[in-house]
Order: structure tokens, then sequence, then C-alpha cells
């Protein structure tokens, strides 16, 4: 009995041991960032170094946030990730699609939408004009090019499918994980295919073909891509996070007075684009198009459109994307946009 | 008494893997949306079960990992096999074979989705391909163990190739064909689920990018890694089965 014992209980010291061990690393987890005078800011844009952060790269370059006592440092994630973070803290503030939010919110996560930076919404479905179609009951049949059943481009899917009276199951949709469903459109693989306004369509029009592109906006005001952050880094650097959206807002505003000069900031951040000088000032002129929308085409950029979440939360609802009820006020708060 | 002695200390891991989750968590201080505590997940798992999400998804990648494993471990016995046999095939194909296995199946699964399309042959080629190197190789060493005077014995008493292949070859090499097909199997896991990440509709792949990245619903996302875990777990209780059968418990 004891020598069978023994292994056992040798076993158990082990085990437990190690279960200390375990507790002892969770416990040292972190370090408390340096003193500075600077409020450190760290923030999180989209997957890869784009274009699309010219205002970001530009305010940081201009020394806009410097000069309101921040200090910033970029961090580049996939949304799902992104949100999480800002939710921990790790992330002070970043920027995520506004229907990551609302899944996000109603699992518990502590965020809250503070600015909107695309006024529209981005994600289309896009076809070459000798396709045929126009419009959204056109799609009908189709084969159509998406990257996933998941993600805004799927909930857009939808919402502009049943404007029409159509659901997925009326055409054939064709994954393309590896997000290539432009060039499937170029090639004729598919007849559409999910993308961005400032990315796929513009891609085909300079290649010379004639694109048509289908908004979702006129059917439900889905909210794009915005800036988030956690509720405890609200109540923590509320007066940086209201500085960092105040001086994002304003690098915008001259983005969209001369483009140029946010190519030249987005150059200067990531010299791989001056490759493409020509695409990537036409991409950038687009994404300043989908800046503008209907509530910050009267209130300006940043303005929050609450009446397109609430519709927004009812549809997303409906699809069984929201397992708890979520309220506006919980989602997004315009506290932290500047007072004019 | 001997089987209830067997599965003590293999509950005794779980216990103390449970309790180091929930006390990570809880000394930690890590909010459910970054490291549910096990007792979410648990509940979680049960639900996700319960109301049908998680089964369609578990039954695909079944179907994959059957499938791969079977067009896998088939090819790998036959290569296997040759290359046993074979110094000139071993010398042409050892190069490729080894390349091919170094290469990370992360970065082929793309490719081969664009190739054979995102159905279920794409998935099936990439779990075959992952399942193949390990079988492949515990064949060849099996089959060069055989003794030589056993089949310097067969010869003399004038067994057909096909005679000393089946009735000596294979039962002597099968410890070691069985020890490549427990690695094999657990591998085939993984392809399925790397080739679900390469795209598809279904399978538990789909599943855990669909908790993460659109429902945000982390229990769900751990309660298909569960899923996922206890597939393996289970198909390779099934070769160690198999293999107690066929040679013995060892």
């Amino acid at each position: 009995m004891t020598r069978r014992l023994a292994p056992l209980v040798r076993f158990t010291v082990a085990a437990l041991a190690a279960l200390a061990a375990v507790a002892l690393v969770a416990c040292t987890g972190g370090t408390s960032p340096s003193p500075s005078a600077r409020t450190p800011l760290v923030v999180g844009l989209g997957f890869i170094p784009s274009v699309q952060f010219a205002p970001f790269y530009l305010a940081e370059q201009e020394g806009y946030y410097a000069d309101v006592g921040l200090d910033v440092t970029f961090q580049f994630k996939i949304d799902p990730d992104l949100v999480t973070l800002v939710g921990q803290g790790s992330i002070d503030i970043g920027s995520a699609d506004g229907t990551s939010v609302i899944p996000a919110v109603s699992q518990g996560i502590p965020i809250r939408y503070v600015a909107t930076i695309y006024g529209s919404f981005p994600s289309i479905v896009f076809a070459a004009a000798s396709s045929g179609i126009a419009e959204a009951a056109d799609l009908e049949g189709t084969k159509l090019g998406i990257p996933g059943r998941f993600g805004s481009s799927w909930i857009m899917l939808q919402a502009l499918l049943g404007s029409a009276g159509l659901t997925p199951d009326d055409l054939e949709i064709v994954e393309y994980p590896d997000f290539g469903q432009g060039a499937a459109v170029a090639q004729g693989a598919v007849d559409a295919a999910t993308g961005f306004a400032n990315n796929e369509p513009v891609q085909l029009a300079l290649s010379g073909e004639e694109v048509v592109v289908l908004h979702v906006d006129d059917t439900i005001a889905l909210p794009g891509p915005g800036l988030i952050a956690g509720t405890a880094t609200l109540d923590a650097k509320g007066d940086a996070i209201r500085a960092f959206v105040a001086q994002t807002l304003r690098a915008m505003r001259e983005i969209e007075a001369d483009p140029e000069r946010g190519l030249e900031a987005a150059i200067a951040a990531v010299p791989e684009l001056a490759e493409q000088r020509e695409a990537q000032l036409a991409i950038l002129e687009a994404t300043i198009d989908v800046w503008s929308g209907r509530v910050t085409a009267d209130h300006g950029l940043g303005a929050i459109d609450r009446d397109g979440w609430q519709a927004s939360v009812t549809f997303m609802t409906d699809l069984g994307l929201v397992p708890n009820a979520v309220t506006v006020d919980a989602l997004v708060t315009d506290a932290f946009l500047p007072a004019d | 008494m001997i089987r209830a002695s067997a599965a003590v200390p293999v509950v005794l891991a779980l216990v103390v893997f449970v309790a180091a989750w929930k006390a990570i968590v809880v000394v930690g201080g890590y909010p459910p949306f970054i490291l549910p505590p096990p007792e979410s997940v648990a509940v979680r798992f049960v639900d996700a079960w319960a109301s049908g999400v998680i089964g369609p998804h578990a039954a695909a990648t079944l179907v994959e990992i059957a499938l791969g494993f079977a067009v896998g471990a088939g090819l790998a016995l036959a290569v296997g096999y040759l290359l046993a046999r074979s110094p000139l095939a071993e010398r042409l194909l050892s190069p490729y074979l080894v390349a091919a296995q170094a290469t990370p199946i992360l970065a082929l699964a793309p490719l081969l989705a664009l190739w054979f399309g995102p159905g279920l042959t794409s998935k099936v080629v990439i779990c075959a391909l992952i399942v193949f190197f390990p079988v492949a190789v515990a064949t060849m060493v099996g089959i060069r163990s055989v003794d030589a005077r056993l089949l310097e014995l067969a010869r003399s008493l004038r067994a057909t190739r096909r005679q000393i292949v089946l009735t000596l070859e294979i039962p002597a090499a099968l410890p070691n064909i069985l020890g490549g097909m427990r690695v094999g199997v657990t591998l085939a896991v993984v392809g399925a689920i790397v080739g679900e990440w390469a795209g598809a509709e279904r399978g538990l792949g789909v599943l855990v990018n669909l908790a993460r990245g659109s429902l945000f619903d982390i229990p769900l996302m751990f309660a298909t890694l569960v899923t996922i875990a206890l597939v393996g777990v289970a198909l390779y209780v099934v070769v160690v089965l198999v293999e107690g059968r066929l040679v013995g418990v060892r």
C-alpha cells in the first residue's frame, strides 16, 4: 500500500508546487508606466499601417498630440483583439468598427464609442458595371465574394440584401479568407463582392474598370469605425482622451482641405506607400469621402448618430448578435467630443 | 480496482489544472473577456452543446479529420514501406518529404484552399499532408526494424512477397506504425482547424473565429477550444485502444 501511494504523493506535491508557482506568476504580471511630463497614450489602429490612418500620422508628426500633453504610441491590431485590449485597458484608445462595439458591450466588455471617424458605413458591395448589377435586388442568383460569414461586411450584406427582400441563401456566397475578393471581381470569378468604399472599388477604377458600388446607408445607418476607449480609461484619463479626440479631428479637417498633406504624413510613417502615390492618394480621397455622413454633415466630423446606433442595435439583435440587451447610452458617449 | 487507481492520476491532474486556471483568474484579476473562469466555460460548454451551437460544427470537423487521416495514413503506409525497402526511393523522396514537413501548414493552407476550393477537399488535403510525415516515418522505421533473420527464414520457407508483407513485416512493424498514428491522429485535428481558418462555412475552427471575432463570446471560444481538445484526446484514445487490441497493452 505504501509503495503504491508514494508515487501518488510525489505527484500531488509536485502539482501543488506548480500551482503555487502559477499563482506567483499571476501576482507579478504587469509593470507600471514610467513617469513622464506628458500623459502616455497607447493608440490602437487597424490591422496594418495604411494611408487611411493619415490623420493620426499627421497629428503625431505635426506635434498636435504633444502640444496638448500627450505621448502617443501606435499599435496595429485586428479589430477583435483591439476591442478586447481597449476593454482591458492595455490600449487606451483605438479605432474600431461600430458593429463590433455592439456585441462586445453586450458581452460585458467595458468600452464606449467616443467619436465617429467614418460618418458613412465603409463596408459596401461592389461589382463591375458590365455585370448589370445596379441595385441590391440585382444580387439575387449571383455569385458574391466575401472574406467570411462574420464581421462588418457580413452584417452589411445581410442589411443590404434585406432591403431588397433577399437573404444570403438567395445568392451563391464564395469565401475569400485571404481578402482576395477584389481580384475575384476583376477576373470575373464572382459577379460582385463585399469590400470597403475606400479600397477595392478604388483599385478597380484605377485599373480602368467602371465600378458600381452599393451602399447600405440608405437602408440602415450602421455605425462605422470610430474611436473607442475603455470605461476605466475614460475615468482615469478623460482629459487626455478628450484632447486626443480633438487633435485627431483637427488633423482630419486639415486633410479634408488638403489631401496631399495627409498623403505625405502617411508616406512619412509608411515609406512603402510612396511606391504607389497615385493609388494611395485615390484611396485617401475616397477615405475622406467616407468620413462624411448624414450626421457629420450637420454636426461636424466626429459627431455620433444616436438614431443610427439605435436602429443598428435593433437590427443586430434580430440577427442574434446581441445576447444581452444594450442601450445606446451604454455604447456611445459624446462627452469627449470638442464643445464646438 | 486496477482501472480506478489508473484513473486517479488523470482526475487529479484535471483537478490541479482547473484549480490553477481558477487561481490565475482570481489572483490575476482577469476579466471574463480576457480569461473567463473555468465555471463560466463549463456552463457555456453545456449550453452550447444543448442548444445545438457546437454540434454541427463538431460534426463537420470530425468528417474532415476522418477523411484526412484515412487518406494521409493510407498513403503514408505505402510510401513508408517504399522508403524502408528501396534505398533509391529514400534518396529521391526524403528531401522533399522533409521540406514539406518543415513548411508551416499555416502558410500552405491558404494556397491549398485556393487550388482545391473552400469545400471539404482542401480540408482533407491539409489534414492528409499533416498526418503523412509522422506515419510515413514510423512505418519506415518499423519495417526496417523487422529482424533480418525472420525475413531470411520466411524466404527459406518460400513465402511469397505478399505473405512476407502481410504476415511478417506489417505485424512486426505495427508497434511503430501505431505509434506514428498516435501522433498523426492528433495532428489531423490541427490540420482540420487550420483548413477551416483558410476558408469554411462550418467547423470548430470557424466557430472559434465567430466566437472571438463576431460575437465577442469568449466563454464560447474557450468552450470550442475544450471541444477541440476533447476530440483530440478521444481520437488518441481510440488509436491506443486499437493498438492494445492488435499488439497488446504497452
